[in-house]
């Protein structure tokens, strides 16, 4: 039988730049791609992204240790289909992980964006069912919350996207 | 407009005296669907139930009461796994607007000569519509649809 794990987070964090400034850090596919999908330890082998309601954003990448951590070359894959934009206030989308072709999580998430003084205050909501071997809720909260801190630096450089 | 979101979870459980696979089938087949899986009996149709079984495929059914609004599901399926699992995300409009973003997923789990079928929704309710109290209710009317539908 399969198993299925079912799990939510939230994690709030606040961004010096205006809720346009955080939001394009989204909407832009150079910006998104800058703090979503690059890192250090990382092959992208590719990525693309179409920004509008029903659109979808499509990546795979290969960790380079991935022999080590896994035990066999290993390529994760990323689909997402964006269910709402609202500009500079709300985007809400589903996304699936795959790991060498087997998906292991489906997941809906909400971003938030309101202004906070001369900030941003972004909320963000994930709710997930992680199948046989996947990475579980509390390790999809730490990941984006990594991802959360590249997105400060990235919006910390000033770029206008 | 004002926006805001509410987030809710809500599991219902329910034992069907019918093998996983008749179950699974009720959710995997459009004429057998759409004998359970609609609004109250009064509603009007405003599009034919269309259901494209597959992951990534999509399913759409829209109704309501003949004095508004139209009530419309949008489902996209994102995980199959024949008698045993179906992960779906849907998308509620009333008339035009968006009211609700939700996940849910379907296990069937044999028991016995039986099925131990589970639904788990976890949603997001948009801009004060709707409520997760409605939707729990509306969704258990539809799973006693669906014990009707099996036991015929």
């Amino acid at each position: 039988m399969t198993t299925t794990t079912h799990g939510s987070f939230v994690i709030e964090g606040r961004y010096d730049a205006t809720p346009q400034r955080v939001f394009a850090a989204w909407s832009d596919p150079v910006a998104k791609r800058a703090w979503f999908v690059e890192g250090d330890g990382w092959e992208i082998q590719s990525y693309e992204i179409d920004f509008r309601e029903g659109g979808t954003e499509k990546s795979r990448f290969r960790p380079l240790k991935g022999e080590e951590i896994f035990g066999e070359k290993t390529i994760f894959g990323n689909e997402t289909v964006f269910n709402e934009i609202v500009p500079n206030e709300r985007i809400i989308f589903t996304y699936s992980m795959d790991r060498n072709g087997v998906r292991f999580s489906i997941s809906l998430a909400s971003a938030e964006f309101s202004a906070a003084g001369s900030g941003t205050r972004m909320v963000f909501t994930e709710h997930g069912a992680w199948f046989d071997g996947g990475d579980g809720p509390q390790m999809r909260e730490a990941g984006w919350r990594e991802l959360f801190d590249k997105l400060d630096q990235h919006l910390s450089k000033g770029a206008v996207a | 407009m004002r926006r805001s979101t509410t987030h809710a979870t809500f599991v219902i459980e329910r034992a069907y005296p019918h093998a996983p696979a008749k179950v699974f089938a009720a959710f995997a087949d459009l004429q057998s669907k759409t004998k359970w899986f609609g609004g109250p009996e009064e509603w009007q149709k405003a599009s034919e139930h269309t259901l494209d079984f597959r992951v990534g495929g999509k399913e759409s059914l829209s109704g309501g009461p003949s004095d508004g609004p139209v009530h419309t599901y949008n489902a996209t399926y994102w995980d199959i796994v024949e008698n045993e699992r179906i992960v779906s995300a849907y998308e509620m409009h009333l008339d035009k607007t968006r009211i609700s973003v939700s996940l849910a997923t379907m296990e069937f789990k044999p028991n016995g000569s039986g099925t131990t079928f589970v639904l788990t929704e976890q949603g997001v309710f948009l801009d004060g519509y709707d409520d997760t109290g409605e939707r729990e209710r509306g969704t258990r009317e539809l799973l006693n649809q669906l014990e009707v539908y099996l036991d015929q």
